[in-house]
């Protein structure tokens, strides 16, 4: 499904299951009404400035009550890269130990390099043991892996500070009841890019490392059309989801039990009970990723894959290699609400077709 | 045997090393690319076979 004027490529796709989605439509219509308009700074008082802050209020209550949190609990930020620093450095003190997961994001694994911290491993089916902690420690917890859709057991022991990472799973994960500090970004509800929600649970534990005159997060140039086109995505997102989530189980485990039976010497990423059913990685022996996410372009179909042979910069999934699952030959699905069951089976006929005759 | 799969990128380092094994029940297989130690450990146990680190891109790969 692509929009006018974005997508350049050779030929036509007409099946995607790429990460990457389009602005939900819901928010597009808003959007291009608010910015012909053109709006105003919220913290001024006169005019169309009230309109903005008005606006500005009503799309945090939306997006307080997606995300179980407060309104006054949320700041807006213009890169989501940045909620990963305010998130971990704004709860660490000299005596804290950063604790966080080989399968984390390389924006956490960076932080952690500057301080005291400890890696934890992750098992083959995605099982990872918390510490107990203590208050001044910090652990950094994904509600879901963005790259295999594995949903963690919540770390609902640790007494330490608790940084949660959203960005993946959206609205889809709750938050745990000890969270400190929480990231979500926009793109994950279908939402616009250069926005990410970014909350703190208590200010009084938290401190802004980066550097500030007044109490402020939110970015200075907020574009308040983006934050209500992301709210009016979440709500939109969300009521899809709701609908279509049990036909893409469906989809998932039909795709799991093809690749067992007719495709073979392959990994799947996690299980079916402990995966989001919108997400699947899987990995095929002896096949070169690249020449196959190619071929399947040939034939209409966008997929995305964790392989080295097919990133810019040529290492393999680290998410993967931590896991000790398969790097190579890795695709990686992305389901998303409009995708249908004849659409998958297109795609594992396809996908039969084009192993068979790689492998051969 | 010795398999020189030096400068290769994968997957072709694994699958010179599963065509290698079928004649040869060891292989001390030589690769630099940075997926070669992650994929061995999966392969190995995808295909139970057993792999051993001798040195720097050097492995030992014994069919069972």
């Amino acid at each position: 499904m692509s929009t006018a004027g974005t997508v350049l490529r050779v030929g036509s796709i007409t099946s995607q299951f790429q990460r990457e989605t389009p602005l939900h439509p819901a928010a597009r219509a808003f959007i291009a009404d608010a910015f012909d308009r053109g709006w105003a700074d919220p913290s001024k008082i006169h005019g169309e400035s009230r309109q903005a802050a008005i606006l500005l209020n009503e799309a945090k209550e939306i997006f307080a009550g997606q995300l179980g949190i407060r309104s006054s609990q949320i700041e807006f930020l213009s890169d989501p890269a940045i909620g990963f620093h305010l998130g971990t450095s704004g709860l660490l003190g000299a005596e804290s130990r950063f604790f966080y997961s080989a399968i984390d994001r390389s924006e956490i694994f960076a932080i952690a390099d500057l301080h005291q911290s400890e890696k934890l491993p992750v098992g083959l089916d995605g099982s990872l043991i918390y510490p107990q902690g203590q208050p001044s420690d910090l652990l950094a917890w994904q509600t879901m892996n963005g790259e295999t859709g594995i949903v963690a057991a919540a770390p609902n022991e640790f007494t330490g500070r608790l940084f949660v990472d959203a960005t993946a799973s959206g609205a889809d994960v709750a938050l745990p009841k000890n969270w400190s500090t929480a990231l979500w970004n926009s793109r994950a509800w279908e939402g616009p890019s250069g926005l990410a929600v970014f909350a703190v649970a208590h200010r009084a534990i938290w401190r802004n490392p980066l550097p500030h005159i007044d109490g402020l997060i939110s970015s200075s140039d907020l574009s308040i059309p983006l934050v209500m086109a992301s709210a009016l995505a979440l709500e939109a997102h969300t009521r899809d989801y709701e609908e279509k989530r049990h036909i893409l189980s469906i989809c998932n485990n039909r795709i799991r039990d093809f690749l067992q039976a007719e495709i073979g010497d392959v990994d799947i990423a996690g299980r079916s009970d402990n995966t989001a059913p919108y997400l699947l990685s899987f990995s095929m022996l002896y096949l070169d990723a690249e020449r196959l996410v190619n071929e399947l372009e040939r034939h209409g179909i966008s997929v995305d894959s964790g392989s080295a042979c097919s990133s810019a910069n040529m290492e393999p999934s680290h998410v993967l290699a931590a896991m000790g699952l398969l790097t190579h030959g890795n695709v990686r699905l992305t389901l998303h609400n409009q995708t249908s069951l004849e659409e998958v089976e297109v795609f594992l006929k396809t996908l039969k077709t084009i192993v068979e005759e790689l492998r051969k | 045997m010795e398999l020189n799969c030096l400068g290769m990128r994968c997957p072709l380092p694994i699958i010179k090393l599963a065509a290698a094994l079928k004649t040869h029940p060891e292989i001390t297989l030589l690769s630099d690319d940075p997926a070669t130690l992650p994929d061995l450990i999966a392969w190995s146990r995808m295909t139970k076979n057993q792999y051993s680190v001798l040195g720097v891109n050097k492995y030992l790969v014994k069919r069972l």
